[in-house]
């Protein structure tokens, strides 16, 4: 029972990361990304197959993952960012089923078997095979990444990413360059969730196509929308509450996404702003003219 | 080898095409991606199979009820899932529709299960010769259909009061509503017809793939919509021309290039449309 509790713990810290990330890019820049998995996934293979291949140490097939998603994301962002909400939606999705096609066919990918028997992370001296050990490097991560992310969204430019969410062109009048911002935070949510997807692969040590599908991008995205568009806390939360849900509803479990589909429509209906979204922040109060 | 292609190609394209159309009329009302439209196209051959399954009604009476469940669906989405949501940030009815796309497909699968469903009844299709090459009747079944329904279309947009009123919401719901067009009844005929047409292609491919299944939607669903932003979103004869054109470049790249890759080729052909020219081929309403 502990054991079990200690891996729920493990994978909602990943999707703490996930989550947070992209609410990076929903509920701070005002974008929507659906192709979220793809960079998990990035993140996931690129990590893994250093370190089968050339057997580098964690902390630098963590980095290696960071990049590899990073620099993916900076590839799709710079020419699609331009775009308006919607365009942006489709081609991150079709992006998403892009790389899921290239993870199925590519040689090196391991096709739909996947990556098998990736190492367990071991640094300084530390043997993070126990998963209580793991559950405390997941937990020193995630928290870096709170603090990061709180350090972000309260600065200067997190006050320029919320009115580029609230208004685009008044942003851009009050001398924000705004193409600049959603590129950067496109990039920057891509590398996080790239980092999640190193964590999850030297944790299962073994990873394949069907982990990083359409699926998990938008269970992501019901997170993030549970928990509440544009409030870190909430985004926590709701990566909490779905990564413990669908265990405790196992009989149900044919009806997980009939729920996550209902949900999101029922929630954006009654409760835009979500479980912990704050008023002055919620999209309720982005009510348009007209 | 080519030509054969050439016509699968057509086909296929011809019923992306006909869910292009309903993306385009939403969008070009509402600025809204409906993303359930590939649900609607897969409610639409359910219904049409799971009727002809009882062995009580005809083909064309089948065919017409699908269309009419496609479209019914189509309406009340529209009522439940996007009218509370107008005038709020793109984001929030986009993230509605995705939900709604969601909540179908897992609906059906309860309904239904996860196994493909053969088409009740089997057709005799030969295959004929054209100037020389073989075409099955098959294929020019379909894309007749398709064209008629297109041909439909563009007479009730372009010749008919309401399709007159449409377009007028389309180019400045305001202003409609004050020469007093009933924008809300326009908003629900929009999606009567588009969602009919997207039934129409769902009842079409079940019959030419021999297959209904609950997922169906999802992949001609997204490429149709990249079919439209290749037309022009907004532009009817955009969104035709550009379901055609990724019909025939996906059944031409999986032939020549590489059959694995065959359905990133239409997301492909997005991405590159989208940086190279977002207007798309034909000007579209869209920035």
């Amino acid at each position: 029972m502990a054991a079990y509790v200690v891996h729920l713990a493990i994978l909602a810290g990943i999707y703490i990361i996930l989550t947070v990330s992209i609410n990076l890019i929903i509920g701070y820049a005002g974008q929507v990304s659906l192709g979220h998995a793809a960079f998990y996934g990035i993140g996931a293979y690129a990590s893994a197959l250093v370190s089968l291949h050339w057997h580098v140490p964690f902390p630098a097939a963590a980095l290696t993952a960071m990049l590899v998603a990073g620099l993916c994301g900076l590839a799709l962002g710079l020419p699609t960012l331009r775009l308006k909400e919607d365009y942006l939606a489709i081609v991150t999705l079709g992006f998403g089923v892009i790389v899921d096609l290239v993870f199925l066919n590519l040689e090196f990918t391991g096709g739909p078997d996947g990556l098998p028997g990736i190492p367990p992370p071991s640094f300084w001296g530390i043997d993070f095979r126990p998963p209580w050990l793991y559950l405390i490097l997941v937990s020193v991560i995630v928290i870096l990444v709170l603090i990061a992310t709180y350090r972000l969204v309260d600065s200067y430019h997190g006050r320029a990413l919320r009115a580029i969410r609230d208004h685009e062109i008044t942003a851009q009048v009050m001398g924000i360059n705004t193409p600049a911002y959603k590129v950067v935070v496109f990039t920057l949510a891509a590398a996080l969730a790239g980092l999640a997807g190193s964590l999850y692969a030297h944790y299962i040590t073994f990873i394949n196509p069907e982990t990083f599908g359409l699926h998990t991008s938008i269970l992501i995205l019901t997170m993030v929308v549970l928990g509440g568009m544009g409030s870190i806390a909430g985004s926590v939360l709701g990566a909490v509450i779905l990564t413990i849900l669908p265990e405790m509803l196992r009989q149900a479990h044919a009806y997980q996404e009939l729920i996550y589909g209902g949900l999101l429509m029922l929630l954006l209906i009654w409760r835009p702003e979500g479980l912990l979204g704050r008023g002055k922040l919620s999209l309720k109060f982005l009510k348009r003219e007209g | 080898m080519f030509f054969q292609q050439l016509i699968n190609g057509l086909t296929t394209g011809s019923v992306y095409a006909l869910i292009a159309l309903g993306y385009t009329m939403i969008y070009g009302i509402l600025g809204l991606i409906n993303f359930a439209q590939g649900e609607i196209y897969m409610c639409g051959a359910f219904v049409a199979v799971l009727l002809l399954a009882t062995g009580k009604v005809n083909f064309f009476l089948a065919f017409a009820l699908g269309m009419a469940a496609a479209a019914l669906l189509g309406v009340i989405l529209e009522r439940v899932a996007f009218r509370p949501l107008r005038g709020f940030h793109p984001l929030v009815p986009l993230i509605s529709a995705i939900g709604a796309s969601i909540f179908l497909q897992s609906l059906a699968l309860l309904l239904f299960g996860p196994n493909d469903r053969p088409f009740p009844i089997q057709f005799t299709f030969s295959t004929i010769n054209i100037a020389g090459l073989p075409v099955s009747t098959l294929q020019i079944a379909i894309l007749a259909a398709a064209l008629g329904f297109m041909g439909l279309l563009v007479v009730f947009v372009r010749y008919t009061t309401y399709g007159k009123a449409i377009m007028a919401c389309a180019l400045d719901r305001d202003t409609a509503r004050l020469m007093g067009i009933n924008v809300d009844r326009m908003v629900s005929l929009t999606f009567l017809v588009g969602s009919a047409l997207s039934g129409a292609a769902g009842i079409m491919m079940a019959i030419y793939y021999n297959a209904t299944y609950p997922r169906m939607g999802l992949l001609p669903g997204l490429k149709a919509f990249s079919a439209a932003i290749l037309g022009g979103v907004g532009n009817i004869p955009g969104a035709i021309l550009g379901g055609l054109l990724l019909g025939v470049a996906e059944s031409l790249g999986a032939a020549y290039i590489s059959s694995g890759f065959k359905d990133a080729i239409a997301f492909a052909i997005l991405i590159l449309v989208l940086l190279l020219r977002p207007q798309g081929i034909l000007r579209g309403r869209g920035d």
